[in-house]
């Protein structure tokens, strides 16, 4: 790594790098003859079970084969939508901090990220 | 008779199976080996044009097979090499002009009179493609370090383990150590890591087998070239002889090393090719 990759910390792949994960994903794709079809499949049935419990981007959900040194794998990338969590929190008592708001309720709001 | 019959083969047409096969053959019988180098690209015939003896054929494979002649009389004799043999493709044929029996016998035949046989496969999966290993005890895959070579050489390992042949080894051809020294080429590493497959032979590529194909000469003959000596190295492992594996990379130039220092050049992740 030169100085200026190690001062932005990323390093472009090369063509060389980019063929071979190409064919990583392309061998795998022949080897165990899964079509596009079956992975769309794969990806609905998946969609209907997540989403049961939670909300996902449908748009940005992808499914691919991938190839490793020792297994084929399936990746599913599943996105979650960014939700806002609300709750009611009645602080315990014995906490120190929480003595000084006895009485009162504290409306909290959590905005979950994920990472994009 | 511990004859072995070899086929080469590569799915992928252009990446010098032929050239190959000539080369090997030449090298074996270099060695003091009988050997018979068989062409089973039937309608396209070439490798006699490698071998430069193109104008000595009388009979072809298929005439063989048929009964016209005699095994022996098809035989051509190598110009320089007393034990090296071609036996031609037919070229007004086409590829169903024989069939899996018949060339398996043709192999037996063969066993017979020679150390080792090599077997000229044509491109593709089809019925030439079977018929040149149907008889094989040996498979070896020629590909280039490019995507569709590759893809193409995956293809052909799973038929011929479906064919219930051995492990097929590799000879990864027309590798260009400068590209990959940049990298702009897979490297020998990604290429064996990508197929997992033992390797037998790496042989850059080299102008000089333009020539050498031109004038009808194996490159094998032409000590300057690195492409001659690797065929050579790739025919010791076949024989059995511990030839340790060619390092492919050059040394990065002056300029190229500061390049990478301050950033601008490929990374400097060690890219050096040993496999």
């Amino acid at each position: 790594m030169g100085i200026f990759d190690f001062m932005t910390g990323r390093k472009k792949p090369t063509p060389g790098e980019v063929a071979k994960e190409r064919l990583k994903v392309v061998l795998a794709h022949d080897r165990l003859k899964v079509n596009p079809e079956l992975l769309e499949q794969i990806k609905t049935d998946l969609l209907a079970v997540i989403s049961r419990r939670l909300e996902v981007e449908e748009q940005h959900v992808q499914v691919i084969i991938a190839r490793d040194d020792r297994w084929d794998k399936l990746h599913a990338d599943v996105p979650i939508k960014r939700q806002k969590i609300s709750f009611e929190w009645d602080p315990p008592a014995y906490t120190p901090a929480a003595n000084a708001l006895r009485g009162d309720k504290i409306r909290v709001e959590v905005e979950r990220l994920e990472d994009e | 008779m511990d004859s072995r019959v070899l086929t080469i083969t590569s799915g992928k047409g252009g990446v010098g199976k032929t050239t190959t096969t000539a080369n090997l053959g030449t090298a074996l019988a270099m060695q003091g080996k009988k050997v018979a180098v068989v062409d089973s690209d039937i309608g396209l015939r070439n490798l006699d044009a490698v071998l430069g003896l193109e104008n000595r054929i009388v009979y072809d494979l298929v005439d063989v097979v048929e009964g016209q002649c005699r095994l022996r009389q098809a035989l051509i004799k190598d110009k320089r090499l007393p034990e090296l043999y071609l036996l031609p493709a037919a070229q007004t044929r086409d590829k169903n002009a024989i069939n899996s029996i018949q060339m398996e016998q043709l192999c037996q035949q063969l066993r017979q009179e020679f150390d080792f046989v090599l077997i000229d496969s044509p491109a593709g999966i089809e019925q030439g493609f079977r018929n040149a290993i149907v008889g094989a005890d040996e498979i070896i895959i020629v590909a280039n370090p490019e995507m569709a070579s590759v893809r193409d050489a995956d293809r052909i390992i799973g038929l011929v383990e479906a064919a219930g042949k051995p492990e097929p080894r590799l000879v990864l051809n027309r590798l260009r150590p400068e590209m990959v020294r940049r990298g702009d080429m897979m490297d020998v590493a990604d290429v064996i890591e990508v197929l997992s497959i033992e390797l037998i032979g790496i042989v850059p590529e080299d102008e000089m087998i333009i020539v050498a194909i031109n004038k009808g000469e194996p490159i094998v003959y032409e000590k300057r070239s690195r492409a001659g000596s690797a065929y050579i190295n790739a025919a010791q492992r076949i024989i059995g002889k511990e030839v340790p594996l060619e390092e492919v990379e050059e040394a990065p130039t002056l300029m190229e090393r500061l390049r990478r220092f301050v950033g601008i050049g490929p990374s400097m992740t060690e890219k050096r090719v040993r496999s």
